[in-house]
């Protein structure tokens, strides 16, 4: 019978580490899949069907079945599909493979229901030995690794996010018109339209791929939508020529949104590009240096790329949580995040709903969103409904 | 046509334009635009397009400094000539004429090819597995830096650091993206230095699969435009050395 390890414990409980180890232990013929697109792909390849030749066994094939049908365009760049559409092409590559054991970290948080489930009857098959370390489940009938310790430098102090909140008056979002599309021919957005509400927090949910960092993409001014409408508080907005003034973004890869190299940097490029707008104040030294340490990184100073994951994760969040924005972006907050965190993280946005501040939030994650009071913002086929 | 003869052809018209003068180019121009026709068909206004794309702003530099400047082109300078801005613009045009014939040739080629991936295309190759893998090695960092590009620009915009439009803004942050994407590319390609790869020796699985099929001799075609190319580069040697224009 296969082996399979569940690896449990607390953020900075050592259970990447962990699993690391197991999967060293499992041999060299050991698949990985990490929680983000360089831990994910193999970083080879320039197409999807590259990436699944690459891995595709040459001769020797293990019996197994394969997983999932790729439904993605295979000429498509795999590093530009979804983080949710990246892990489903892993586990099909590692289906077809010749490797005879898989780890996984945390990688399957970002798959929707659907796909998470199918993924987990695929592990659950017992066809091979694997590692998994996942917040959003506790598998039975698998053998389970408790890791109680954990590193401390990186605590949080939920409490003091709380009072650091700065009251704010969000402009209501209203979308109307929104087309838009990566490829011609291929639309992501077709006339949708939406409205958010300010002192609400809105969820955003749909399949993977289906355009929901999208969405916030286009509303941060990063994408240009081929027709929009789109009101601040019934004043137009198009922040993909005049700038973004009013969502701040913490993105699904929290290295994918750094503008410096150590958060001081970061906030100082930020503060400059805000010159002239009266949120000096919130954006100071000294505040930054306390809601950074609340959020568990006690230097301003410390280089982002040299902290764990789940911490450049939780200060990704500091952003949207400075207050230079009164709307809040979340893509996927809760990835690789334990179950004490994604509570503080619910308790803080509601926090920030009672001041004033719009959220938008994209997870998967329904334990997480049903911690927040929120509506509901589903895109699929081309519309939010 | 294989991939390896468009390869060595482009190779042959490069290494001709690099040392061509304006007969020279006007010969190789000739013998591109036959390939380009011929061999791309529809996608030839791409080549154009993207050669273009490429030359022009190097052109309007270079046009800015030796002519409007300088005055002169570096011959002069080179034999102490009091030289004229005539001269200046004879040397921009053939630099940016030989810049538009490799970028077009280089396109064609690929063009030639787009209906394979850059593996397929990589894996037809003849020539040392070592060599396959630079390819694939030097293809994967071309695309992690493309991401990277793609990451940190969206990143800067999101934080208002920078604009989509042309701005000043942009003019005086440039520079931060630039440094943005080596601090992505570098965070990235260490990423999967540090878990993916060592863990499946990702690496390893090159070999099997640029060896599993071999590698397609040339065919007539090949032959045909590498014989054509072959006479081009003889004749502008050969007019090189016999002081043609």
């Amino acid at each position: 019978m296969a082996r399979r390890e569940f690896i449990a414990g607390r953020n900075f409980s050592g259970r990447s580490q962990a699993l690391i180890a197991q999967a060293k232990r499992f041999g060299p013929q050991t698949y990985f899949i990490g929680p983000y697109a360089e831990a994910a792909l193999s970083g080879l390849s320039s197409m999807v069907a590259d990436e699944i030749e690459l891995y595709r066994a040459k001769g020797n094939a293990v019996p197994r079945p394969s997983f999932g049908q790729i439904t993605v365009d295979p000429h498509r760049k795999p590093q530009s599909l979804s983080g949710g559409e990246q892990v489903m092409l892993a586990l099909h590559c590692f289906s077809v493979s010749a490797y005879t054991a898989l780890a996984i970290d945390t990688a399957l948080e970002q798959l929707d229901t659907r796909n998470r489930r199918e993924a987990f009857g695929y592990l659950d098959e017992g066809a091979f030995d694997v590692a998994l370390t996942d917040n959003r489940t506790r598998p039975t009938q698998w053998n389970h690794l408790e890791l109680t310790t954990t590193d401390l430098r990186y605590a949080c102090d939920w409490d003091q996010l709380g009072a650091a909140i700065v009251p704010n008056r969000a402009p209501l979002i209203t979308i109307r018109q929104l087309s838009f599309s990566y490829q011609p021919g291929r639309d992501i957005f077709r006339d949708a339209q939406a409205t958010l509400e300010p002192g609400r927090a809105h969820r955003l949910t749909g399949p993977n791929g289906a355009g929901k960092t999208t969405l916030l993409k286009i509303l941060v001014g990063a994408l240009v939508p081929r027709t929009a409408r789109i009101l601040l508080d019934d004043v137009a907005y198009q922040p993909w020529r005049s700038g973004n003034v009013a969502l701040a973004l913490a993105t699904q890869n929290p290295d994918q949104q750094w503008c410096g190299a150590t958060l001081r940097e970061d906030m100082a490029r930020r503060r400059a590009a805000l010159a002239g707008r009266g949120i000096q104040k919130s954006l100071a030294d000294q505040r930054i240096a306390k809601l950074a340490s609340t959020l568990g990184v006690s230097s301003v100073d410390q280089h982002l790329y040299e902290l764990p994951l789940a911490a450049r994760k939780r200060i990704s969040w500091l952003w949207p949580f400075a207050g230079a924005h009164p709307w809040i972006m979340l893509d996927e907050p809760t990835i690789g995040q334990d179950d004490e965190t994604c509570a503080a993280l619910a308790h803080a946005l509601a926090l920030f709903c009672e001041a004033g501040y719009g959220v938008m939030f994209v997870t998967h994650d329904d334990g997480f969103a049903a911690a927040v009071p929120h509506c509901v913002l589903h895109v699929e086929n081309m519309q939010i409904s | 046509m294989t991939p390896n003869g468009a390869l060595v052809f482009a190779a042959i018209i490069i290494l001709a334009t690099m040392v061509s003068r304006v007969s020279g180019l006007l010969l190789l121009a000739v013998l591109s635009v036959l390939f380009v026709v011929i061999e791309v068909g529809r996608h030839a206004t791409t080549v154009l397009r993207r050669a273009l794309a490429l030359t022009i702003p190097l052109a309007l530099f270079m046009i800015a400094v030796w002519v409007g400047v300088v005055g002169r082109a570096p011959e002069d300078i080179a034999a102490d000539q009091p030289g004229s801005r005539l001269s200046a613009l004879a040397y921009v045009a053939i630099v940016c004429a030989r810049l538009f014939l490799i970028v077009a040739i280089t396109q064609a080629g690929a063009l030639r090819f787009s209906a394979l991936t850059p593996l397929q295309f990589v894996k037809t190759l003849r020539m040392p597995l070592t060599f396959k893998r630079l390819a694939v090695l030097t293809l994967s960092l071309i695309e992690t830096l493309h991401q990277a590009i793609d990451r940190a620009h969206t990143a800067l915009i999101a934080s208002g650091v920078i604009t989509r439009r042309l701005s000043v803004r942009n003019l005086l942050h440039g520079w931060v993206l630039v440094q943005t994407v080596w601090l992505t590319a570098i965070t990235s390609v260490t990423g999967r230095m540090r878990d993916k790869w060592p863990i499946e020796n990702t690496l390893n699985l090159l070999d099997p699969l640029l060896t599993e099929q071999k590698a397609p001799r040339f065919d007539a075609r090949d032959k045909t435009w590498i014989a054509l190319g072959a006479v081009a580069a003889t004749v502008i040697v050969w007019a090189d050395v016999h002081g043609a224009p």
